[in-house]
């Protein structure tokens, strides 16, 4: 942490793309994507300076890209893309991050604001009740240790198979909701026991699940596509693979340490540890968190089902739930791009980053063929969501990757200072927002003013044609860990 | 003795003790703080905690992720812990504590992972020092 970082150029020239040049140890350019406003906030911590780091990596091909909601992470910043060469380039679990697959689904109901905002508080308490949120240590889906090793294999189908959802929901998550490469037997018998009784529990932290309606649409054709209207409500839920998916990361990154030597890795971070992704630590570990990744699915399809039946006690059978999209923004996958006029392999590692594939590719969805992929962006709690689809300018300049939230602006304790959790709460329900929160710090620490402005970070975005605006979404009910 | 530490996503702690076991005791205790409402955690039973590292850092992260394995995987609540051995690349302790109720230890929020981020350990005048960031 000694360079002094504000000292170096950060060169644009089009107000959108910000580059720090290669320099010192670095393989290639750092690239950021942000306002001049969002980048004079970014300067603040240590997210340029771990991004810097993450241009050390070896393999690393393109630059190291930061997405207009950069903060600093451990090792990699959060808001973070890096890329490698699939053949000869490293996997870094501090790139995937401890929440292996921690991720966004947006479902759509049949039902309007108004139709909901009458019976809002029970709606929230039955939700807050019907989900748990796994701080007592255990949620509502007992499976034994040979149908974990199922849920590992299979993610999201097995939920679905077992009747926690209908066949379309996995259909409508990225990569169907399951990664073949999953290795179970690389998943530690830790890992195992930590995540087994927290399958379809949300989680403390940033994650949330909110109840939202559709405030306005900026793109009614995608809007059509994506099945959502003005006035509609949403719920959004963000969560990861629990227990499970951290125990994966300690464990390898335990294990990377050591490692390293063998394979001659001099790194700037210890939090960066990396192994090339051929050698066997490498491919163990990808193996491990392509399982993990395959809880996050399921975690988050276990959710869903429980959510359906809390709508369904409210509102009957008339309140249908249909899910729009699933996608993870900690991840490391294995993807295809052109660079430099030539398809290369390349691991392309997403910490906080969410991918945002284009119109027509082959990857998506048929209902989203014309229109691009659905991308998930949640805001903070009390201000906006967004939906955007994914553009052509991602696959040229990013990997196919945009940002994936506001991104924090204050520490935890600088947000619960001189705050009061029932005074917040109190202050949200004036505006319309009903907050349920397992833990008192929950609300406060999650405060609006914590984070960026979401619209500058979407904006940003939009402007640069990574992704395009579809709609923005207002928060009714946040159920919070 | 403790105090926590600011990070824009995260938190931290600063631990101090008069002795490296002592200071490793003390760095599980403050975890343990973070995580849990620890008033109503009572010692009764013992639980036998070790772990490996190669150098410093390694060990003292190691040693708390097995601790967190123990209270988010095994789901104990711990009220203090005592560190038997302690050489270079190896540590052996014990966790005096309970199994964990959840209505009489009510979660503060939910430890993820110790990490390496400005991960510090060090000898001071006074005895011994060490800041550690969780993810949370």
């Amino acid at each position: 942490m000694s360079r002094a970082l504000r000292q170096y150029p950060l060169e644009s020239t089009d107000g959108l793309r910000f580059r720090i040049a290669r320099q010192g140890d670095m393989r290639t350019d750092v690239l950021v994507y942000a306002s001049a406003a969002l980048i004079e906030h970014i300067r603040q911590d240590l997210s340029l300076e771990q991004a810097m780091n993450v241009a050390t990596l070896p393999g690393i091909v393109g630059p190291s890209l930061a997405m207009p909601d950069i903060h600093q992470g451990y090792g990699f910043p959060i808001g973070g893309v890096a890329a490698t060469d699939y053949e000869h380039g490293v996997v870094s679990p501090g790139g995937v991050g401890f929440d292996i697959n921690c991720g966004v689904r947006l479902v759509r109901s049949t039902l309007a604001e108004q139709d909901v905002r009458p019976r809002l508080k029970e709606l929230v308490d039955q939700v807050f009740r019907d989900i748990p949120c796994g701080t007592g240590g255990s949620g509502f889906i007992p499976i034994d240790e040979g149908q974990l090793e199922d849920v590992l294999a299979q993610g999201a189908g097995w939920m679905v198979e077992n009747g926690y959802g209908d066949r379309r929901d996995a259909e409508f998550a990225e990569a169907g909701g399951v990664l073949g490469d999953a290795d179970p037997d690389q998943v530690s018998a830790r890992a195992k026991q930590r995540g087994r009784p927290q399958l379809g529990t949300l989680g403390s932290g940033n994650h949330f699940l909110e109840i939202q309606y559709v405030e306005t649409i900026h793109d009614q054709r995608a809007a059509r596509a994506m099945g959502l209207e003005t006035g509609q409500v949403v719920v959004l839920i963000h969560s990861g693979s629990r227990g499970l998916g951290h125990q994966v990361c300690t464990d390898y990154l335990a294990l990377m340490g050591p490692a390293m030597k063998r394979y001659d890795i001099t790194l700037p971070d210890r939090q960066l540890a990396c192994v090339p992704i051929q050698s066997e630590e490498g491919q163990a570990y990808l193996g491990a968190m392509c399982a993990a990744a395959n809880f996050a699915w399921a975690n988050r399809q276990g959710m869903t089902h429980f959510l359906r039946r809390s709508f369904a006690k409210v509102f009957g059978d008339g309140a249908r739930l249909e899910l729009i999209y699933d996608v993870c923004h900690n991840i490391a996958k294995h993807e295809r791009y052109e660079v430099d006029g030539k398809m290369r392999d390349l691991l392309v590692h997403r910490k906080g980053a969410t991918r945002a594939y284009p119109p027509g590719h082959r990857e998506i969805p048929e209902a989203y063929s014309d229109t691009g992929q659905p991308v998930l962006i949640p805001g903070s709690m009390g201000t906006a969501s967004w939906v955007l689809a994914g553009a052509d300018g991602a696959m040229r300049e990013t990997f196919g990757s945009v940002c994936h939230g506001a991104g924090r602006l204050l520490s935890r304790t600088a947000a619960r200072k001189g705050r009061n959790a029932r005074e917040v709460q109190k202050k949200l329900e004036a505006e319309g927002i009903l907050v349920r929160s397992e833990t008192r710090d929950g609300i406060l620490e999650e405060v609006p003013e914590a984070y960026k402005d979401v619209d500058e970070v979407i904006e940003v975005v939009h402007q640069a044609g990574l992704a395009s605006k579809v709609a923005r979404l207002r928060p009714m009910g946040v159920i919070k860990g | 003795m403790f105090e926590i530490l600011e990070h824009t996503a995260d938190i931290g702690f600063r631990a101090r003790a008069r002795t490296e076991a002592e200071l490793f005791a003390e760095a599980a205790l403050a975890m343990q703080s973070i995580a849990l409402d620890a008033d109503a955690i009572e010692p009764r039973a013992e639980y036998r905690l070790e772990a490996a590292g190669h150098d410093p850092e390694s060990l003292l992260v190691n040693w708390l992720s097995e601790v967190l394995y123990w209270m988010d995987g095994e789901r104990l609540a711990f009220h203090h812990f005592h560190v038997s051995e302690i050489t270079p690349e190896r540590i052996t302790g014990t966790g005096f504590g309970e199994p964990r109720d959840p209505a009489r230890h009510p979660a503060r929020l939910i430890v993820k992972a110790v990490t390496y981020h400005q991960l510090r350990i060090a000898e001071t005048t006074e005895g011994w020092e060490a800041d550690v960031y969780l993810d949370i």
